[in-house]
């Protein structure tokens, strides 16, 4: 009971808000548009994955819109120029991965702190692909959507394959040393150094995996639709961070698990859907949504008083 | 006015060599078949000295713009005046400003800007206004008293009627409807929604508005929000969306709940980000203006206000093509939206 109280509130409040659309708007859950939601949420919880990992290891990345926007673009316009699926995908990867290096340098390697440097990483790649692509959409090859796959079979496989990782994920957290070393540094990186672990280079791995991520989650969009939008991705790095904070990650690190995010995420992304079919006017979402994070965070907040 | 000193004027040019340049002009118009070469001449050899017009836009790499600068170019032929066309790579305010300063310098006689900064600008205008050069803005304002006029492309008022009444047309004028916007704060969003409320309870009885939702301007967004507003409003006939990214987002969303035409896409946007789904009859209509007759009319007003044809009080606005526009107080009004749809959308690249 004591080890899921977190999970367990935020389950209970996701059933609520289900129960009710049960009740008052069945519609909620024809499978069609239910499906198509949930393909769209799937790679915003990859990057809430990354997002985790960053804020369990005690440090914040708030660049992770930014980066999903120019890995995006990148992988369109490459896919544009026609270079095969494959080799777009390895090239994304790769340039997530390096920005989030960047980013895990600066701050395992310079010591600077996370917030000041993903704040500039985040509005320099913002700014600069604004400056580079002055707005324009970038039209995809026809055949990109879906992988081939058809529609359908192409939101269950990037539902799936959104899952299967987070399942992944949460596995090595509890059963790999590195998972567990991410836990150590964040819950105190001295006595993580005096253990042998090396922070530094536990945070950079931190970091670049979520960079990582961020690039697969950017790819998992790209195929949703036939043009790329640069503006995608604004506001996501919140959006990942909220339902990790929801989640019952600690924001001061060393606490939290995955399975706890994935709800976190559900209960935010239900909100405004959920208001739509209930007839509730637009302007509650975000104040429902800022509420759910403030209990959250003053949940958080009670909890460790007392300890 | 300083008007002697503008070292526009180039006194070291030997006199035989203008009527020898206009002749090279004429003979440029006449090849470039634009079919005015008469007029050109006349404005260029009668005259004297050829007009120059700078225009501004709010970056010269966007395809809004560049379509704009089209239009500009052709109405400067026809006109036989000079078009300089600079602007920032990005939109960038002080960029704007320093091009202006290098104008002032250069002593155009017309500068007709498109303004990211409204207060900003405006210092740089006066300033050329000081040294006699004349000002107008087109597509975004600057304050009043720092230009002459401004060429409003479309006015709250003519972009929600022509969405609703082009949301009746497609509805025959029953059903409901729902209203995709940026945000809800946003000032033009209120600002057309406001207009179109108004039309739709004076004009449509059997129209229901029954959501407004915002897309935080991002296509992914509209999207998510067009797939559950058919979901949560099964007799819903047409989505209305009122900022550009939201029309290929709700277009998506229509297209992959299988609903073309079933329900019907509108909305604020460019042809070439919805060119695809208008071709496959998933949008209906595309609504804005004609980027390359604001261009033009903006050329048109600056070379009037030049001459002395446009004056401040006027209320129509004769081109030389013979054209005739509405003038609203300072406000050169280009008319109603223009509706993009399949018949027409590829005569149009922007």
């Amino acid at each position: 009971m004591k080890a899921w109280p977190r999970e367990l509130s935020v389950g209970l409040a996701l059933a609520a808000l289900l129960a009710a659309l049960a009740a008052f708007a069945p519609g909620f859950f024809a499978p069609q548009p239910l499906l198509s939601l949930a393909a769209r949420e799937a790679p915003v919880l990859l990057v809430a994955c990354g997002a985790a990992m960053v804020i369990v290891c005690r440090q914040i990345d708030i660049s992770s819109g930014s980066q999903f926007a120019v890995v995006s673009v990148v992988a369109g316009l490459l896919a544009a120029e026609g270079w095969p699926p494959a080799a777009v995908a390895t090239a994304a990867l790769a340039l997530g991965t390096a920005l989030g290096a960047l980013n895990g340098f600066l701050v395992a390697g310079l010591g600077l702190p996370s917030i000041v440097v993903t704040l500039a990483t985040m509005v320099t790649w913002r700014e600069g692909l604004r400056w580079w692509r002055q707005g324009a959409f970038v039209n995809l090859p026809d055949g990109l959507q879906w992988l081939g796959l058809g529609q359908t079979a192409g939101q269950w496989t990037l539902l799936a394959t959104a899952l299967a990782l987070l399942t992944l994920l949460a596995l090595a957290a509890r059963h790999l040393a590195a998972g567990r070393h991410l836990y150590a540094v964040g819950s105190d990186a001295e006595a993580a150094r005096l253990a042998g672990i090396r922070p530094g280079a536990v945070t950079f791995g931190a970091f670049t995996a979520a960079g990582a991520l961020t690039a697969l989650a950017a790819l998992m969009n790209v195929i949703q639709s036939p043009q790329v939008d640069p503006k995608s991705g604004t506001g996501l790095e919140l959006k990942a961070i909220a339902a990790v904070v929801v989640g019952g990650v600690a924001i001061a690190g060393g606490r939290g698990r995955l399975a706890g995010v994935l709800l976190g995420l559900l209960l935010l992304a239900t909100v405004g859907p959920a208001l739509t079919h209930l007839r509730i006017e637009a302007h509650w979402e975000k104040a429902i949504q800022g509420a759910i994070i403030l209990l959250a965070v003053a949940a958080e907040g009670a909890r460790r008083r007392p300890a | 006015m300083g008007r002697a000193a503008r070292p526009r004027d180039p006194p070291s040019l030997p006199l035989m060599i203008k009527p020898a340049l206009s002749l090279l002009l004429c003979g440029l118009v006449f090849l470039a078949g634009c079919g005015r070469a008469p007029e050109a001449a006349r404005d260029a050899g009668g005259g004297g000295k050829r007009l120059t017009v700078a225009l501004l836009p709010k970056s010269k790499g966007n395809a809004y713009f560049i379509s704009c600068r089209a239009g500009a170019e052709k109405a400067a032929r026809a006109l036989g005046v000079e078009l300089l066309f600079d602007g920032p790579t990005d939109t960038d305010p002080a960029k704007q400003n320093e091009i202006i300063e290098n104008w002032i310098t250069l002593g155009v006689d017309v500068i007709a800007a498109a303004c990211e900064n409204r207060e900003g600008i405006s210092t740089a205008l006066r300033k050329a206004q000081a040294r006699g050069i004349k000002v107008i803005t087109y597509d975004a304002d600057a304050l009043p008293d720092a230009r002459a006029f401004f060429v409003n492309q479309a006015t709250p008022e003519g972009i929600g009627h022509t969405l609703m009444d082009e949301a009746a047309r497609l509805t025959n004028a029953e059903g409901e409807f729902a209203v995709i916007l940026s945000t809800l704060t946003a000032s033009n969003m209120q600002e057309w929604l406001k207009h179109i409320r108004a039309r739709l309870a004076e004009k449509y009885p059997k129209m229901k508005l029954v959501a407004v939702r915002p897309c935080d301007d991002q296509k992914d967004k509209a999207q998510a929000e067009a797939t559950t507003l058919m979901s949560a409003h099964p007799n819903l006939r047409l989505l209305m969306n009122i900022c550009s990214p939201a029309v290929p987002g709700a277009a998506e969303a229509v297209k992959q709940a299988g609903k073309a035409g079933q329900v019907k896409v509108i909305g604020l946007g460019l042809p070439n980000e919805n060119r695809r789904y208008v071709k496959d009859g998933v949008t209906d209509s595309v609504i804005l203006w004609k980027t390359e007759d604001l261009g033009a009319l903006t050329v048109e007003a600056a070379v009037a206000l030049a001459r002395g044809a446009l004056q401040p009080g006027a209320t129509t606005f004769r081109t030389a093509a013979g054209a005739s526009y509405e003038v609203k107080g300072d406000q050169i009004l280009l008319g109603q939206p223009f509706i993009f749809n399949r018949a027409n959308i590829d005569q149009f690249n922007f």
